[in-house]
């Protein structure tokens, strides 16, 4: 019973007052970013990195965390309500809650989202806590070539479940890559790619590339729609669903669950994908798919679930392999390495408190959130109200200071404003920015352990093929991307973003 | 030979020409190395050419039918030619306030002022993008000159002047409560520190 064991660990961490409290924080600035369209959790979670070098590592992860998956309880709120995504990961659950909305039945989707999201938090917890273990102990044995490989089919799976065109995806892995290493070569102590400017000798940062990206860039957008919104906030009343619903819904939670905890597991997986697909998985098995998109209470419980399960087990590799899987894991990783951990399987045998504090704290943080959702829905619904035009200077503001108190160097904020640029020209491009950011993390680490699996093997590029950890992602990363090359994959592939995108 | 899809030839030639430079300029002035032994040129050539490579293949489909013979658009405020000369402001200002001796700073708050006025003046469609950007600049390089009390105005002032209403009340008002905000958060609270007042300002009032 060593998961009772590392679980009580788990709780006594995170039932300090402290770190209930910073869970708390996490999870209320998580649903208000949730709730309001146009900042999402990677812009916020940037944001907040420079302050979390004043909190201890546990809080600061523990504060984090809360944001993620609190995000995803706060984005259905404004799908079901105003119908459009308040996260990108409740896109489809504006399909059915809306319309639920629509025929004054707004009150169950929004509790059945937030209970859903509850079961589903629930479940990945114990997920997290059962799985990651074993998973880190295979880890421990790997080597440069197997941490090569596995970086490898990271990036493909990313690409593969990224929108749009394939190969723009991964050219934009490589323009990660290629700007992660800008900065001093470690191995040489040359300055590579930094033009003589001193600032760019220690590489740019992963915060500023990221808040550049996701912070700016998006704003920007947002002020070229002129947006228009119908707000249904008198017309939540009763709120609890009738008996008649909850057996509905039992069997799509359970399937989002499961679909969700799954595919949040797999690189570049992650919320959005799970509650893409376990959408498309309801109305695939459902006696009667006419009534999705017409206000089934099966397509709200599915999604609301399964983001919410993608959301946290997607910490799995973050926590054993030390590899984000999205942008918002690659984040985390930056903030254990300000606080000086390094990342890994060693993580959880060195540091059990933070390892299983953190866990816990997402059962915790799951609970509070359905406290904050279904009484409090209407201070949330209240908070749709605040025009945008006061929403992006604060937005603004925050990021600046966040950035600029990195190093109190103007620099930094300069290159920020030069990636929401080239964010903003990106997305008017179609190129998904989520692969560049996971290329940006990874490249120094993959240049890194290429090095040292090259070296090991005297150059032999077959070291790779012959250990067979190293062959399995090998093999898995081919077929991946064999399998979106075939054209009859290839057109379910668009057809199911081009769903997603309406 | 047309362009079919104007969103694929822009990023396949941003993707070629950003490879190919990565790619030339780490042959030139970085050591190759062995494939034992990698110099430091080696990773980056390799990536730069991968990336010039798929940058083309994206270039080349530009040019093949779309499905459906639908016609994409590209709805961008600003072409290649704007872009070059905001760049080019902000060389050459950044260039000239180092010969005239003054700090590169002042080099780049004058350059994200003209593109300002330009764009406002030339390209209005383009004063989201612009502003918001200029006003993160500006946030930057007040900061040291002005201290948090300036830095913040010259934000919030420019990036809401991006937006679609702008109304002086309030946004003073907005103003108000970020600074406020801002001080008790991160100055006192975080102790991040900032300077509040401009330098000029000896014995800042407000701490």
């Amino acid at each position: 019973m060593e998961i009772l064991n590392n679980l009580l660990i788990g709780f006594q961490v995170a039932m300090t007052w402290q770190h209930l409290l910073y869970a708390f924080i996490g999870v209320i600035l998580g649903t208000l970013i949730g709730v309001l369209p146009g900042i999402g959790p990677v812009a916020t979670i940037a944001m907040l990195l420079p302050i979390t070098f004043n909190l201890s590592p546990v809080a600061a992860l523990i504060m984090l965390a809360g944001i993620y998956y609190g995000a995803q309880y706060g984005g259905s709120t404004t799908a079901i309500l105003v119908n459009i995504p308040g996260e990108s990961s409740s896109v489809v659950t504006c399909l059915d809650g809306y319309q639920m909305a629509r025929q004054g039945r707004a009150g169950p989707a929004l509790a059945v989202a937030a209970l859903g999201s509850f079961f589903a938090g629930c479940v990945a917890t114990l997920i997290i806590a059962v799985a990651a273990p074993p998973l880190a102990e295979v880890a421990l044995k790997f080597g440069p070539s197997e941490y090569f490989s596995l970086m490898v089919f990271g990036l493909v799976a990313a690409t593969v479940l990224a929108h749009g065109s394939l190969i723009k995806a991964i050219a934009m892995v490589v323009l990660g890559l290629l700007l992660g290493i800008i900065g001093t070569d470690v191995n040489s102590g040359v300055l590579r790619f930094t033009f003589d400017i001193p600032e760019l000798s220690d590489g740019i940062g992963f915060v500023i590339v990221a808040m550049g990206m996701f912070g700016t860039a998006e704003i920007i957008g947002n002020l070229e729609l002129k947006d228009k919104r119908e707000i249904f906030t008198s017309k939540v009343t009763h709120l609890y669903p009738s008996k008649e619903d909850l057996k509905r819904v039992w069997g799509p939670v359970l399937r989002g669950t499961a679909l969700g905890s799954f595919l949040g597991i797999l690189p570049g997986g992650g919320a959005l994908l799970a509650s893409f697909g376990a959408y498309t998985l309801e109305k695939k098995i459902s006696r009667n798919p006419g009534k999705f998109g017409k206000g089934a209470i099966e397509g709200v419980a599915a999604p609301e679930s399964a983001n919410n399960a993608g959301a946290q087990t997607s910490f799995i590799p973050m926590l054993t392999l030390g590899i984000p899987s999205n942008a918002v894991m690659a984040l985390m990783i930056g903030a254990l390495m300000i606080q000086g951990i390094a990342p890994g399987p060693q993580v959880m045998n060195e540091k059990p408190q933070l390892f299983w504090g953190l866990i816990a704290s997402m059962w915790i943080g799951n609970l509070m959130l359905v406290v904050l959702n279904l009484p409090l829905i209407g201070m949330w619904v209240k908070l749709l109200t605040v025009p945008y035009r006061y929403l992006y200077p604060s937005i603004l503001v925050f990021m600046a200071i966040g950035v600029f108190s990195l190093s109190n160097n103007p620099f930094d904020v300069l290159i920020m404003a030069f990636f929401g640029v080239f964010g903003y020209i990106c997305v008017k491009l179609e190129c998904e920015p989520a692969p560049l950011i996971l290329g940006f993390i990874l490249g120094p680490l993959m240049e890194e352990n290429l090095r040292r699996a090259m070296l090991l093997s005297r150059g032999d590029p077959f070291v790779f093929f012959q250990k067979p950890i190293s062959l399995g992602f090998m093999v898995a990363s081919a077929i991946l991307l064999v399998l979106v090359a075939l054209p009859a994959i290839r057109k379910k592939r668009d057809e199911a973003f081009v769903e997603e995108a309406k | 030979m047309k362009i079919k899809s104007p969103k694929d030839f822009w990023s396949g030639l941003m993707f070629v020409a950003v490879g190919v430079f990565f790619a030339v300029w780490a042959i030139i002035y970085y050591q190759m190395g062995t494939a034992v032994r990698m110099g430091p040129a080696y990773f980056p050539t390799v990536l730069g050419g991968l990336m010039a490579i798929l940058g083309a293949i994206v270039l080349a489909s530009s040019f093949a039918p779309r499905a459906g013979g639908k016609k994409e658009k590209l709805e961008m405020p600003f072409n290649i030619v704007d872009l070059g000369i905001a760049i080019g402001v902000f060389i050459v200002l950044g260039y000239a306030a180092k010969l005239a001796g003054i700090s590169n700073d002042y080099g780049m708050l004058a350059a994200a002022a003209v593109v300002s006025v330009l764009s406002v003046r030339y390209r209005p469609e383009t004063r989201p993008l612009v502003l918001i950007s200029a006003g993160c600049i500006a946030y930057g390089y007040l900061m040291k000159p002005l201290g948090l009390i300036g830095a913040t105005a010259a934000l919030v002032y420019v990036s809401a002047f991006g937006g679609h209403e702008y109304k002086w009340k309030e946004v003073t008002i907005l103003f108000a409560v970020l600074i406020l905000f801002s001080w008790l958060v991160f100055v006192h609270g975080l102790t991040l520190p900032f300077p509040l007042c401009p330098q000029f300002i000896e014995n800042c009032p407000i701490r």
